[in-house]
């Protein structure tokens, strides 16, 4: 028998709730008190996330940020700036034991990005892992992932990039130049793709979803049952979403 | 405060420094890239004041940095910090 995980139902969340209940899962399943939990997201308002190594003003144009009502927070995850749009996005995250998934950072990323890659066929699509954190279609990247481990546990959260407004994207994103000379492409839409236009339309969150839900059974080798959440994990969650709201923690580096 | 970026084969390094003379007096390093304990930037940045900004003595302080840290940065090298932070110090 496969072993069970928890599946919660999709919510809608401001950046800040949502960054604070990804850190109450991952650090109640480090003390035991949640299970391995798989959980689809989205982002209302439309967020900026800036990875924790990352350097706000260095990312992100603030004034951009402030114009359109775009939120922006720092995760407790590395990598880069990231564009979440509300219309356009389906956000994952994943938290579970760090012995549940390999060692390795680049083989646990794999594993876990396994199940987009599932899921994607799922819609009809051909995508495949790239190391570190992406998968890509058509070698256009279409999702990519960011993981931490602490006190014991793992946290992957990840995006699943359905249809993003990528002007509005470039718009709020500082891109550093050298990053984009080195690919030898002056242009995101070549290096970005979305399921709309890989598909030819676009599918409901719901799709999309119960896709990804398949893709990370197959890939995990578990059984996703839904479940709700508990009163100690929103709780925790509350009590951290001040700090993600907070100009110290945006400013952190 | 003198500033400088590069590219390694995993994210884009971005160094932000001062120097006393040959030694880094400040800096700090902020970037797209990871690494696990993520908390372990933090020991990156104080091992390297005080540090001779030449590649010798930059590439010994980051190469201890990782064997007492046991940190993983993938697709990071010690080179690569080393690189970005000479190209701030050379600015």
């Amino acid at each position: 028998m496969a072993d069970e995980w928890r599946l919660l139902p999709l919510r809608i969340d401001d950046a800040f709730t949502s960054m604070a209940i990804d850190e109450a899962l991952l650090r109640l399943n480090a003390e035991g008190k949640s299970p391995n939990t798989a959980r689809f997201w989205r982002w209302q308002p439309s967020t900026v996330s800036i990875g924790c190594f990352q350097r706000v003003e260095r990312e992100v144009d603030l004034e951009v940020a402030r114009k359109y009502g775009t939120d922006v927070v720092r995760r407790i995850t590395g990598g880069g700036s990231v564009f979440h749009d509300y219309d356009g996005e389906l956000t994952y995250s994943v938290v579970c034991g760090q012995g549940d998934v390999p060692d390795d950072i680049i083989e646990s990323y794999k594993l876990i990005c396994g199940g987009l890659v599932q899921g994607f066929a799922q819609l009809g699509l051909r995508a495949e892992f790239k190391p570190v954190n992406d998968v890509q279609v058509n070698g256009k990247k279409i999702s990519g992932s960011a993981q931490t481990r602490r006190w014991g546990s793992m946290l992957q959260h990840g995006t699943v990039l359905i249809s993003p407004d990528v002007r509005l994207m470039f718009e709020l994103l500082k891109v550093s130049p050298e990053k984009i000379s080195d690919k030898f492409i002056a242009s995101v839409f070549e290096r970005v793709t979305t399921v709309e236009r890989e598909l030819g339309r676009k599918p409901s969150f719901e799709q999309v979803r119960e896709a990804m839900v398949k893709g990370f059974e197959k890939s995990l080798g578990v059984k996703l049952s839904e479940g709700e959440f508990t009163d100690e994990e929103l709780a925790l969650a509350a009590e951290f979403k001040p700090k993600y709201a907070s100009d110290d923690w945006l400013r952190k580096r | 405060m003198v500033y400088a970026e590069f590219k390694a084969p995993k994210g884009v390094i971005k160094v932000e420094l001062e120097l006393t003379g040959e030694r880094i007096s400040r800096i700090s390093i902020s970037g797209d890239f990871f690494m696990y304990p993520e908390e372990a930037i933090d020991k990156l940045e104080q091992a390297l004041i005080g540090t001779e900004a030449d590649k010798e003595s930059l590439m010994a302080t980051v190469r201890s940095f990782y064997e007492s840290t046991c940190v993983q940065t993938p697709m990071v090298e010690p080179e690569h910090w080393v690189e970005a932070i000479l190209r701030a110090a050379g600015g």
